[in-house]
């Protein structure tokens, strides 16, 4: 397994515990981070990508202890924070290769041919000497990727990657991403289930600072077997009405209301339960 | 032209045998004849195809560095290096220049009122590199911050080598104006001591802070150093020999603690 994490914990201040105790795996291929605001999701992608230290438990990536082996790990790793920064007055080509000398690739035509290359697999190519000013959100997020991708990192960790992109943009990250966890360990968070039913061999729920579920997707959908109604009336712990003028509830069945297949959203919102109504406000 | 290229001429194009007037003669006839383009492309190999279309797409696509990337190229800095440096905002020419106009205001102010205009031209000519210096690196200055801290490539380097960029650029051009507008008189560079002190302490404040704060910080302390000993009249006792030794002593433990504390700054 390339992420081993157990019994992490992470506080901001003395009441404020981001992760508290945290457990899970992840090997190679896509792994869903899904959770509301504040599950520490954002908290979790900074430990992993080792700009954050954690107050307790245990790490171990790609077979290294982050405490004592920071530099080797970093040389193995790609980043994309949920809010990267781009120096906006440097054209694509000079952005990535600003982060190509902070990732020590020292030889000039070395590096410059990996910046290509790595610009190449987002599809900017063509605006590779456009000032990143003058791009727009999802062209930003994709060199925020191709940044990620230098050096053939083992393990790339993705924070929110489709967070405000259009659907044709999110459908392009997904095809995207799907190619990059073909072979290396990708860590994506996200708010956006679909992604994860689309994309993730594995999922992570965390609720509270915990790990609330862990498998694939399809076992997380089987969580809401049995606990998915509609119908006429609204009742069970969450409900809303559909297109369809009907209600989608889940949890205890509505009266009159007939068992419906699941999808990975409703056994999500089983999962939280009143976490998944104060994320919605 | 008439004639084809025959299997022979080929192959001493391909490896390079040509004279130059034969050769420019045949690079005129295949511009135009796909018939022995189709008879040379088997004659060239691989390898060499590669690397010249290696050196022909680093030419094309390689950028042209901006002014202040070139001028650190000319007097020998490394390429990366430039590139690190050229990335912090106030290593950009118009935080330099800003930086210049301000001090020669300050200069031309001191030349105008005499000892009213020195003080205040030696109270801000340390400000000036320690805002610089706030301002090349961290969260809130470095749009690309969390993502350096998730490289190996060490950020106390990073902070260093901008600091000493910033404090070149800056000082330099104090310097220059300071003795070519106000005369060969040392008083005229005692700013110096207290910038070196400013900016060595708000670096190492800044491991706990941000940078930019801890500029601001000692900044706000310097000034309030200055307006107290100028209450009544032009005084020059923050520039003492005593003073001197003072910013000398921070300048020297700010050092040491950023040396031993290197580590925490990554």
């Amino acid at each position: 397994m390339s992420v081993v994490v157990e019994g992490l914990t992470k506080a901001y201040g003395r009441s404020s515990h981001a992760l508290n105790g945290l457990s899970f795996t992840a090997g190679v291929g896509v792994n869903g981070l899904l959770g509301p605001n504040g599950a520490g999701k954002t908290t979790l992608i900074r430990l992993l990508a080792t700009v954050l230290t954690p107050d307790g438990g245990t790490m171990r990536l790609l077979g290294r202890d982050p405490a004592t082996e920071r530099s080797a790990i970093r040389r193995r790793l790609g980043y994309l924070p949920q809010e990267p920064g781009y120096h906006r007055g440097f054209t694509v080509f000079e952005f990535v290769d600003y982060v190509a000398i902070l990732k020590e690739m020292a030889d000039r035509r070395a590096r410059h041919d990996e910046v290509r290359r790595v610009i190449d697999a987002v599809g900017l190519t063509d605006v590779s000497g456009k000032k990143i000013r003058a791009l727009s959100g999802g062209m930003r997020r994709r060199v925020g990727i191709a940044q990620a991708l230098l050096g053939e990192p083992e393990l790339v960790l993705l924070d929110e990657p489709t967070a405000g992109l259009d659907p044709e943009e999110r459908l392009r990250f997904r095809e995207l991403i799907s190619r990059i966890g073909e072979n290396r360990t990708v860590i994506l968070s996200t708010h956006q289930i679909e992604d994860v039913a689309a994309l993730c061999a594995r999922v992570v729920v965390l609720k509270d600072g915990r790990s609330a579920f862990e498998g694939t997707p399809e076992e997380l959908r089987a969580l809401a077997k049995g606990h998915t109604w509609l119908g006429e009336k609204k009742g069970g712990l969450l409900s809303w009405r559909t297109g369809e003028g009907v209600f989608r509830s889940i949890g205890v069945p509505p009266e009159g209301a007939r068992l419906v297949e699941p999808t990975v959203e409703d056994a999500y919102l089983l999962l939280l339960g009143e976490a998944a109504l104060v994320a919605a406000g | 032209m008439t004639w084809h290229m025959d299997g022979g001429l080929a192959t001493r194009y391909a490896d390079g045998d040509l004279d130059a007037t034969l050769a420019a003669s045949v690079e005129a006839h295949l511009l135009a004849c796909a018939q022995c383009r189709g008879l040379l492309a088997p004659q060239v190999p691989r390898a060499r195809l590669d690397r010249v279309w290696d050196e022909i797409a680093e030419a094309v696509d390689s950028p042209v560095p901006g002014p202040f990337e070139r001028l650190l190229r000319l007097v020998g800095v490394r390429d990366h290096t430039a590139r690190l440096l050229a990335a912090a905002y106030s290593l950009h020419l118009s935080w330099i220049s800003a930086g210049a106009l301000v001090l020669l205001f300050a200069v031309l102010a001191a030349r105008e009122t005499t000892r009213w205009g020195l003080v205040g031209f030696l109270a801000l000519a340390p400000i000036v590199p320690v805002a610089g210096v706030g301002l090349a690196y961290g969260r809130g200055a470095d749009p690309a911050y969390e993502i350096g801290l998730a490289a190996p490539y060490s950020a106390f380097k990073v902070m260093l080598m901008r600091a000493a960029a910033v404090l070149v650029t800056s000082a330099l051009p104090a310097l220059v104006i300071g003795f070519a507008l106000l005369g060969q008189n040392w008083t005229v560079a005692a700013w110096l001591l207290p910038a070196l002190a400013l900016t060595s302490l708000s670096l190492v404040l800044s491991r706990w802070f941000e940078p930019a704060h801890c500029a601001l910080a000692v900044s706000i302390l310097w000034l309030a150093g200055i307006a107290g000993t100028n209450l009544r009249e032009p005084s020059l006792a923050m520039f003492s020999t005593v003073g001197q030794l003072g910013y000398l002593t921070i300048t020297v433990v700010s050092g040491v603690l950023l040396v031993a504390r290197r580590k925490e700054f990554s």
